[in-house]
């Protein structure tokens, strides 16, 4: 899953950039942010299969310009890396939002006196990231890296309509789209439910985190 | 400060790279269903609709089951945000103010649900509507909705009524007020906010859903509108794209309008408590 890696680095690397710019540019980020943010999943996936068209895609033509190859009908979705490629975009374009948001809400409350004393005392823009930020906002990524992958583990309207419906082969399943296929595509009720307790098992231990620190939210 | 002038220009071209890739695809989706055909086939793209025209969305309006199923889309998500709030508000009052056997189990049971995948639940929960003989019919599907909305609209509330202090309402009934009537007078305009807000993210989900409405709708007259917008290029690639982005665009709108009222509340619940200054 690479998924949960790219929207938490690339989260928290816009979220400190936004630390950085000037307010108006800001403003126009979170604004792009929650405008995506906001879209839903299966308006997105017709977005994505429009964009990566293979007779037109504007994505196509765009590399092609930038001199980066030759893109020119390429089919976006001829290999499974490929394919998984595209999904992966497209999950990281639609949960970028909520992690960015919130670590930048997080990053604007660590205390200013904080950052002038390790400032005072000589401390680099990097030391002060790892020695002084970091440690303060570290709760709030452990919570947002467990729900990340909860949700990206889930995952479905993204993966099977983006591929399409009548192209999942067992070669591009995902463990969700397995389960659906099995399940409910070839009535296989029995199979079905033991891939969706496989699931559950590895989703519970993958939350116990999540889970932990909000009940000891809930026990206040 | 030269140098940090330099510095902030530089930081202000990444954010605005940054800014034009997330909101790409939402421009392009608007314009495309704006362009004439003409534009939106031809091999090099038009990165501006020089001919506005609003042929794609009568197209869209007009293609089979469009109002049918914006319709029961209402109808779904009415009924789920109603249900949803109603129910979640009187358990969220009892978890923040009272104290019961079995309030911690229900406490990890509220957090557990809303952790578990919805693909993981499609089948036994197929299974149990079709007991029923609920399959094809929307109340199957608002009952399925409840099963999330309610975990998270329970948890959303009590972060919201654990913020009302119990002296407010013990005022009020010193002052004579009734048990009923501090909880109508104090307790219920304080937590609205909380309420609008968990009721527009009910909406939000159950508007977008898509896995569950797929399994549990197969017919044009019973499916909601996600399930018409997917089912719109069918198996083939040769699509009316104008149309399709045109009924992206409509679909999203009231999610969007919706959305930007409570962005921050929701940020908020999610993961209120982690940070504490």
């Amino acid at each position: 899953m690479a998924n949960v890696g790219l929207t938490m680095t690339l989260g928290i690397l816009v979220a400190l950039l936004l630390v950085r710019v000037s307010t108006w540019v800001r403003l126009m980020v979170t604004g792009a942010l929650v405008l995506a943010w906001s879209m839903p999943p299966v308006v997105a996936v017709q977005v994505w299969s429009w964009m990566t068209n293979l007779q037109n895609g504007v994505l196509n033509y765009a590399l092609t310009q930038l001199g980066i190859g030759n893109f020119f009908q390429h089919n976006w979705y001829s290999t499974t890396l490929s394919q998984y490629g595209m999904v992966t975009t497209l999950i990281v374009w639609g949960g970028l939002p909520f992690v960015v948001i919130t670590v930048y809400a997080a990053l604007s409350q660590v205390p200013h006196e904080l950052v002038e004393a390790a400032q005072i005392d000589g401390a680099r823009t990097w030391r002060i990231l790892k020695d002084v930020t970091l440690p303060v906002v570290k709760p709030l990524l452990l919570i947002l890296t467990s729900l990340s992958i909860i949700w990206d583990f889930g995952v479905f309207t993204q993966a099977y309509l983006l591929i399409g419906p009548g192209q999942q082969t067992p070669n591009n399943y995902l463990m969700s789209i397995y389960l659906y296929v099995e399940g409910y595509g070839q009535t296989n009720f029995g199979r079905g439910a033991a891939i969706s307790i496989l699931m559950l098992a590895i989703v519970a231990v993958l939350s116990i985190f999540y889970v932990r620190s909000m009940l000891r939210v809930g026990d206040e | 400060m030269r140098r940090k002038a330099r510095q902030r220009l530089g930081w202000n071209v990444v954010g605005l790279i940054v800014f034009f890739v997330m909101a790409f695809p939402v421009y392009w989706m608007i314009s495309t269903a704006f362009k004439t055909n003409g534009q939106i086939y031809d091999f090099t793209p038009s990165w501006l609709p020089t001919h506005l025209t609003l042929a794609h969305f009568r197209a869209a309006i007009n293609r089979p089951y469009f109002w049918t199923d914006v319709k029961n889309s209402a109808i779904v998500v009415f009924f789920t945000v109603a249900v949803a709030l109603v129910l979640s508000f009187f358990a969220a009052l009892a978890l923040a103010k009272y104290r019961f056997t079995g309030r911690k189990l229900f406490i990890v049971l509220v957090i557990g649900i809303q952790m578990l995948p919805p693909t993981g639940l499609v089948i036994p929960l197929y299974v149990v509507v079709a007991r029923y003989h609920l399959v094809n019919t929307l109340s199957g599907v608002i009952l399925v909705y409840l099963t999330f909305s309610l975990p998270f609209c329970i948890w959303t509330l009590r972060g919201f009524l654990i913020g009302i202090p119990k002296e407010l309402e013990e005022a009020a009934m010193v002052d004579g007020s009734t048990r009923l009537g501090a909880f109508v007078r104090i307790l219920l305009p304080l937590v609205a906010p909380g309420l609008v807000a968990t009721s527009v993210f009910a909406f939000i989900t159950s508007w977008n859903e898509f896995i569950f409405a797929n399994t549990l709708l197969s017919n044009g007259k019973t499916q909601t509108i996600t399930v018409w917008l997917a089912d719109f290029y069918g198996g083939s690639r040769a699509v009316d794209w104008g149309a399709v982005m045109a009924a992206s665009t409509l679909i999203s709108i009231p999610v969007v309008i919706f959305f930007l009222l409570v962005q921050r509340r929701i940020a908020f619940g999610l993961t209120a408590g982690a940070v504490r200054g």
